[in-house]
């Protein structure tokens, strides 16, 4: 299928992944989140860009995504903290963009037919040639994104003070990681050192951190094995916390294959259940990919409320419905439990290991863009490097505090 | 947790008559609430004074209290129902704070009644503004510096502290009835007193000013878990100073950026723990600093609102229902999505379209206020439209307001006040967009209007590109709209009429060219997940998108399209919603696609399970045929809908549309008074001399053939609009000069008007071969008051069988000559045992929804069948003058407190904004339930002022005989004292207003005026009458403006002394 529309950024041309995303604000954050490396994102909220850009929500000094489509575009934006408008912003970033497109019928045929590749382009307007060449584009999954988005050299996001409790160290394995999040942890209690993606574990380890921790960051987790084997070194010597293409690597990394979704879930509203507290957070997400819980190994069943068997259909709405935390036990790591269920679908969203110091979740507790009720994951972090043992049955309102 | 099995049984308090600040907005929720409990089994107890709501339709709850919410009353039903629990937050203001009074009055825990919901405590913390200002405190969160203040006093030394300008707010009032801002000391005088006499408890807030700040609200659901979501976010366009009510809205949040929102939800949540918001439903509002981002909390409602039922709407997340499924244990996750099937109720809605409201105001009515829009509300009704883009959406706005505006201007209905256009800009009015888009026309640019306005620059561009395109559309000129141009055109949300204006074409014209250009809209729904999820229910709107893609999908039965009211006004108001609900439910039950069109987010009829389709369009000709095009229906409704569908049927049918029921030809027969004379005559029916003019000579030569007094009105009008009684020659001139702005293809009627008769309103059926007199309602004022605001009752009390049985024949002979294929309403006069008929409206009537629960037929359903073809003698309807044992008596609620400045009288045009209901075994006591629904306060002893026109001379004495009876005191003016001490009646003389005091003034000011009599001579004028009549309002004292109020107020209280009244449920009656 093909859309005519209008230029709404850079002039040229950008193949990628296209996904929708529902947030209805938070624009800047999702146009600079580096996850969106290969990705065309679509915002199904029609009228973009009216309260600018300003200088503090950017989660990268780069833009990454391959393109952005929305449904109208805003040149004259209206925010006290706006310093530049949006198309402007893009077309000085390069980043290709449409306008005047039917949204909702994209996002439609997105969710029908999954994530699929797709083109903007100024150049080509013949809908024949450029579909043809779509078609004859790479798949996401081909190339490894995390390495054009991770940092160059490590860098360090001091701490602040977190109820007068000492600092802690943490490194954090930059996959694209989102600013937000070095400024959660940091809000935490936490020194970050911020190191690139491929950097030797030892090397991190070397800097004796409380924790390590790994980032979200673009494409297909099987694109970087590397980071998968860091994980294997960390677990077990040092605490671990992973967000998103993080919760993907701790997974592989304990052996559990990791699915892609049809379309991936992508935006601010989704709810997501703690199996500890029976709250239920709402939250910010953005991941085509996730790991299949029952893969982690057999359940335990006598911490699984008596229950054996994983669910058939692999719907983890099995588990919220009942209040009930269930653990596996895995081959590598011993018993691991699943903590968080999204509502909407199933999947799983997070998990906790019980015999090493480790947790990850594959939505984005930082949010940015996104509600704040999840921020209680940065102390959970901060509570299993103190050696807590209750570290991750925090209520919501935690987050929320303001 | 899964839902509560220790209770059973649950009373809901509805929200009692429409009126400004509390409108059918609570029908909607308190139907939701009502059907949701019922499905999870619960017996619910439904107490609502309003009949013309789907709530108290006997199939709605279990036991159905048509009775006044007053604790007294409730605390009747309490006694009798003995519910184990009660959801208070459904019913608006009126529920909440009838549940403190039960509670204070210890009903509550004497029968064991569990609040749900929410509860006393919170209910205070969130009303009361020293608690609230306290517990925001509490939570680090700002409010805005102010002080509690229970007299002028008081409010002078706050106000001194904070500086002027200063915000006035009573505590516990309705849509903020009595507050306002002061700019000086003397507004402060004023609007300090008015407050003070409104709440209550005596107390208003006054607190700094943030007028210009933007003003933000967000609807908030909260389970007893404690998991909490934002709904939606609303921004007022029309900044802070004007209340929520009466501004602009827009959903979503348009201007602040995902830091400052995700702000207001965490302060919204923790707002409501803090006021203790177990479970339910909430809006929270917050004015925030549009140069710095600073936050303030405004307020928050522990209930569902107006708000909440536009967030719903705009959302399509029903709020409402899933309070009270909150309430009875369920927790968020556990509930499902209607419209995903699939997903939790426990998510965020996210939307993909923007929506617009704006309100509906009717300064017309009130000649005399002042038109500035402030923190008290005034609107009296709205509408919401969704577009893909604000300025799409806008536009369609202003065309769904039926006030003659094609858009947001650009139509030739523009009418500028030149002199002082720049405060027309500058202060909020009604007509105040009108202003600023007039001004981006005129070349103002975006700073300056924004500089006068504050209005956000972000909305102000974008009203801006509109006015921009006008020009590049006027200078293109029709054959210059290409595909592309056409659809740009289009996507700014121009109507066909608007591009015609600017083109120099016809509307119809420019449709056709738009069909031949391929340029047509599209259907998208409203899926609350922004297409995310498959939607499985068929909530849509129309945007156009280029190479855009519908949703519309077939259906396998045939569909019928119904066409509703559109926006609340006086006049047409939630009666007519009602019918097409009606209809909806009669026709799928018929095995129909029911398919609604409607622009009103109050109403029941925009529940999107109300009917199979629901378009969310304003009710325009263009509009409604892009419904019609897509869903090519076997029939389409225009006769329950009010005048709104009434006035599109022409075209439609002229269009090829099959209407359903009775065809535009009958209707245009019974429209056009000369037809309709010729018809009365060829029957030999009586009515009252008239005749039309088109000039100020035809209707003075009219009137020297008919004679005066006149009733005089523009044709096609609803609730009376433009209608006067006119007694001479000045009197008509000057009504002819204005007339002419009120409709201007259209003549004026002048009848003869019948003084003193007995004026009566008979609902029917009609099936072309049978005709069926549903009820004959008699009037309790006299003619010459609008039938929208008189009294009436059922069954006539004082008309001889002879006089009903001809009032039924002259009906039947009526419809069947006028071919009516559905509901008619006659009106008939009645003076001297002659029966004369004023008018026929060959549709469904405000009375209709009042008829039906009086006389246990539902005359809308029945009448929707009939349409579908089936005879009146296959709906096994009972026989039509027997005897029920009770009298049923409709009470109009009229406004007169919210518009300052307007004459407190009852005329021909229709000023009522809704209605109560009565029933009893007596008329006086139905009556007298009446009153107390309205909360007048009839003190049951002290002195009662009298003073009524030559022409009631006559009859007042024994009226006053009674009040003296029933050991009331009396004062009169001087002519009316003369006529009493001649009845041997004692009575006091005071003096009058202009001779200084003591005076009636005085009087009332000292509290010893029980109530008022007074019956105004012919026209209002500006003198004492006047002065009282505002002085009693504002007082809150009751009033009998016409000798036969007068009558029933006095029996009334006389029934009232025979003890406390009983309540009856409708399924008992």
């Amino acid at each position: 299928m093909h859309f005519f529309g209008r230029s709404a950024g850079a002039e040229g041309e950008t193949f990628g992944e296209v996904v929708f995303n529902t947030s209805m604000v938070g624009y800047q954050e999702i146009v600079s989140d580096p996850s969106y490396a290969g990705q065309i994102v679509t915002l199904t909220y029609p009228q973009v860009g009216n309260y600018g850009i300003n200088e503090k929500d950017m989660q990268a000094d780069r833009l990454h995504l391959a393109g952005l489509v929305v449904h109208d575009m805003c040149y004259e934006p209206s925010n006290w903290q706006s310093v530049e408008s949006l198309p402007n912003f893009l077309a000085s970033r390069g980043v290709v963009a449409i306008e005047d497109v039917d949204t909702r019928a994209l996002t439609i045929a997105i969710r029908e037919g999954g994530a699929m590749r797709a083109a903007i382009s100024t150049t080509d307007l013949d809908p024949e040639s450029l579909v043809a060449r779509v078609r004859a584009s790479a798949p996401i999954a081909d190339h490894n994104y995390v390495a054009d988005v991770s940092c160059d050299e490590p860098y360090v996001v001091p701490g602040q003070d977190a109820d007068g409790q000492p600092r802690l160290s943490v490194v954090a394995y930059d996959c694209g990681e989102k600013r937000g999040i070095a400024r959660r942890l940091s809000a935490a209690g936490c020194e970050v050192t911020v190191v690139p993606w491929d950097t030797p574990v030892e090397e991190a380890l070397a800097k004796d951190p409380d924790g390590v921790f790994f980032s979200n960051g673009p494409g297909d987790p099987s694109s970087v094995p590397s980071v998968a084997e860091a994980v294997r070194a960390c677990l077990g010597r040092v605490p671990v916390f992973g967000i998103c293409l993080g919760n993907q690597v701790i997974s592989m990394a304990a052996g559990a294959t990791i699915e892609k979704l049809p379309y991936g879930h992508h935006g601010g509203n989704e709810p997501v259940m703690n199996l500890l507290t029976g709250k239920v957070e709402i939250t910010a997400q953005n991941h085509n990919y996730g790991p299949v819980f029952s893969t982690f190994g057999p359940l335990v069943p006598e911490l699984s409320g008596g229950v054996s068997e994983h669910p058939a259909d692999e719907d983890l709405r099995f588990w919220s419905s009942r209040r009930i935390a269930p653990v596996v036990q895995n081959e590598r790591y011993g018993r691991i439990r699943l903590t968080h269920v999204n509502l909407n679908d199933g999947t799983p969203e997070g998990i906790q290991f019980l015999d090493v110091p480790a947790f990850s979740m594959q939505y984005h507790p930082e949010a940015k863009p996104g509600p704040n009720d999840s921020t209680y994951a940065f102390s959970a972090f901060a509570k299993l490097m103190r050696g807590e043992d209750d570290y991750l049955a925090i209520d919501v309102r935690e987050g929320r505090r303001f | 947790m899964p839902k509560r099995t220790d209770i059973k049984k649950i009373l809901i308090i509805g929200s009692g008559p429409i009126v400004i600040g509390q409108a059918c907005e609570f029908d909607y929720s308190g139907t939701q609430a009502c059907k949701a409990l019922r499905s999870e089994g619960y017996e619910v107890v439904l107490v609502n004074s309003n009949p013309a709501t789907i709530m108290t339709d006997p199939e709605t709850a279990d036991r159905t209290y048509v009775e006044p919410i007053t604790a007294a009353s409730v605390a009747k039903v309490i006694e009798k129902e003995r519910p184990d629990a009660l959801l208070p937050n459904m019913g608006g203001q009126t529920g909440l704070n009838c549940a403190v009074a039960l509670a204070k009055a210890g009903v509550l825990e004497k029968y064991g009644v569990e609040v749900i919901g929410c509860d006393i405590d919170s209910i205070e913390t969130g009303e009361d503004r020293e608690l609230f200002a306290n517990a925001m405190r509490d939570i680090g969160l700002e409010v805005a510096r102010s002080g509690i203040a229970h007299t002028v006093e008081e409010c002078e030394k706050i106000a001194d502290e904070l500086g002027y300008p200063v915000v006035i707010r009573p505590a516990f009032t309705l849509g903020g009835a009595g507050g306002g801002m002061a700019y000086t000391h003397d507004d402060l005088l004023r609007i300090a007193e008015q407050g003070i006499a409104l709440s209550p408890e005596s107390e208003v807030l006054v607190e700094q000013s943030v007028e210009g700040w933007k003003e933000i609200e967000m609807e908030v659901m909260r389970d007893s878990a404690g998991n909490g979501v934002v709904i939606c976010s609303i921004e007022n366009l029309d900044p802070m100073g004007v209340h929520t009510g009466d501004s602009i809205t827009v959903a979503p949040c348009q201007t602040l950026n995902d830091f400052e929102l995700q702000r207001l939800r965490d302060y919204s949540i923790a707002i409501l723990e803090r006021v203790g918001v177990a479970c339910g439903g909430s809006n929270v509002q917050f004015a925030v600093n549009p140069d710095d981002g600073r936050v303030i909390v405004i307020e928050m409602n522990p209930r569902v609102s107006r708000s909440s039922a536009l967030a719903s709407k705009a959302t399509g997340f029903p709020i409402a229902k899933m309070a009270a499924l909150l309430s009875v244990g369920y927790t968020l996750d556990e509930i499902e999505n209607d419209i995903t099937r699939e997903t939790p109720a426990c998510f965020e809605p996210s939307i993909d379209y923007c929506v617009v409201k704006v309100p509906r105001f009717a300064f017309e009515k009130f000649k005399g206020t002042d038109e500035t829009l402030t923190t008290r509300m005034k609107a009296v009704g709205e509408v919401m439209s969704i577009g893909a883009t604000f300025e799409e959406a806008m536009q369609k706005a202003m065309r769904s307001l039926e006030q003659g505006h094609a858009g947001l201007g650009a139509d030739g209905a523009d009418d500028f006040d030149e002199e002082a256009f720049e405060e027309h800009v500058a202060t909020p009015t009604p007509g105040r967009i009108l202003y600023v888009a007039e001004a981006l026309r005129r070349g103002w640019g975006v700073e300056r209007v924004f500089e006068l306005t504050k209005i956000d620059r972000w909305f102000l561009s974008r009203i801006a590109d509109v006015v921009t395109a006008e020009k590049a559309i006027a200078e293109l000129g029709l054959a210059g709209l290409t595909a592309d141009r056409m659809m740009a055109a289009k996507q700014l949300g121009f109507s066909d009429a608007q591009i015609g204006h600017l083109t120099g074409q016809r509307e119809d014209t420019v449709r056709a060219v738009r069909e031949v250009l391929g340029v047509r809209p599209c259907v998208k729904t409203v899926d609350t997940c922004a297409g995310e999820f498959a939607a499985r229910t068929s909530y849509h709107y129309f945007t156009y998108e280029a190479g855009g893609v519908t949703e519309f999908h077939e259906a396998e039965k045939p569909r019928v399209v119904i066409l509703s009211a559109g926006p609340n006004r006086i006049g047409q108001g939630i009666e007519f919603d009602y019918c097409c609900v009606h209809a909806a439910y009669a026709l799928a039950a018929k095995g129909y696609e029911t398919v609604m069109v409607n622009c009103n987010p109050e109403t029941v009829s925009t529940d999107y399970d109300t009917s199979d389709r629901l378009y969310f369009e304003p009710l325009t000709f263009e509009d409604v045929m892009n419904v019609i095009e897509v869903e090519r229906p076997a029939g389409v409704i225009v006769t329950l809908g009010g005048q709104t569908p009434i006035n599109l049927a022409k075209r439609l049918k002229a269009a090829g549309v099959p209407i359903m029921g009775t065809q535009p030809e009958a209707i245009d027969l019974a429209e056009d008074r000369d037809r309709f004379a010729s018809l009365l005559d060829r029957l030999e029916i009586a009515y009252p001399p008239s005749s039309t003019a088109e000039t100020v000579d035809e209707a003075k030569s009219v009137a020297r053939r008919v004679g005066y007094p006149l009733l005089v009105r523009p044709s096609y009008v609803l609730g009376g609009r433009g209608m006067g009684i006119v007694y001479d020659d000045g009197d008509l001139v000057s009504y002819m000069e204005e007339a002419t702005k009120v409709s201007p293809d259209h003549p004026v009627y002048l009848d003869a008007f019948l003084e003193d008769a007995i004026e009566l309103d008979v609902d029917a059926l009609c099936d072309e071969q049978e005709c069926y007199v549903g009820a004959v309602l008699e009037h309790i004022e006299e003619c010459g008051v609008h039938s929208g605001d008189s009294a009436c009752c059922f069954p006539p009390f004082s008309l001889s069988d002879r006089i009903v049985a001809k009032v039924r024949d002259t009906t039947r002979r009526l419809a069947l000559s006028c071919h009516i294929r559905g509901l008619l309403n006659v009106q008939f006069a009645v003076r001297d045992e002659q029966v004369f008929v004023i008018e026929l409206n060959p549709r469904a009537s405000r009375t209709v929804p009042f008829s039906s629960k009086a006389t246990g037929v539902p005359l809308a359903k029945c009448a929707a069948r009939i349409m579908s073809g089936e005879k009146i003698s296959d709906l096994g309807l009972p026989e039509e003058g027997r005897d029920l044992g009770y009298y049923a008596v409709k009470e109009a609620v009229m406004p007169w407190s919210r518009f300052p400045g307007a004459d407190v009288v009852l005329g021909p045009e229709m000023k009522s904004t809704g209605e109560v209901m009565g029933i009893d075994k007596t008329f006086p006591k139905a009556y007298a339930k009446t009153r107390e629904a309205i909360d007048y306060q009839v003190p049951q002893s002290g002195t009662v002022f009298v003073s009524v026109c030559d022409r009631d001379k006559r009859s007042v004495a024994p009226v006053a005989l009674s009040l003296v009876n029933l050991g009331y005191d009396l004062v009169a003016t001087r002519g009316t004292a003369k006529t009493l001490r001649a009845a041997g009646i004692p009575c006091e003389v005071v003096k009058p207003i202009s001779e200084g005091s003591p005076n009636i003034i005085d009087m009332m000011a000292e509290g010893k005026i029980a109530f008022l009599i007074n019956t105004p001579k012919g026209h209002s004028s500006r003198g004492d009458g006047f002065r009282m009549r505002s002085e009693a309002v504002s007082r809150g004292i009751d009033m009998a403006t016409t000798m036969s109020g007068a009558v029933a107020l006095v029996q009334a209280i006389a029934a009232l002394r025979q003890g406390p009244l009983d309540v009856y449920a409708l399924q008992d009656l």
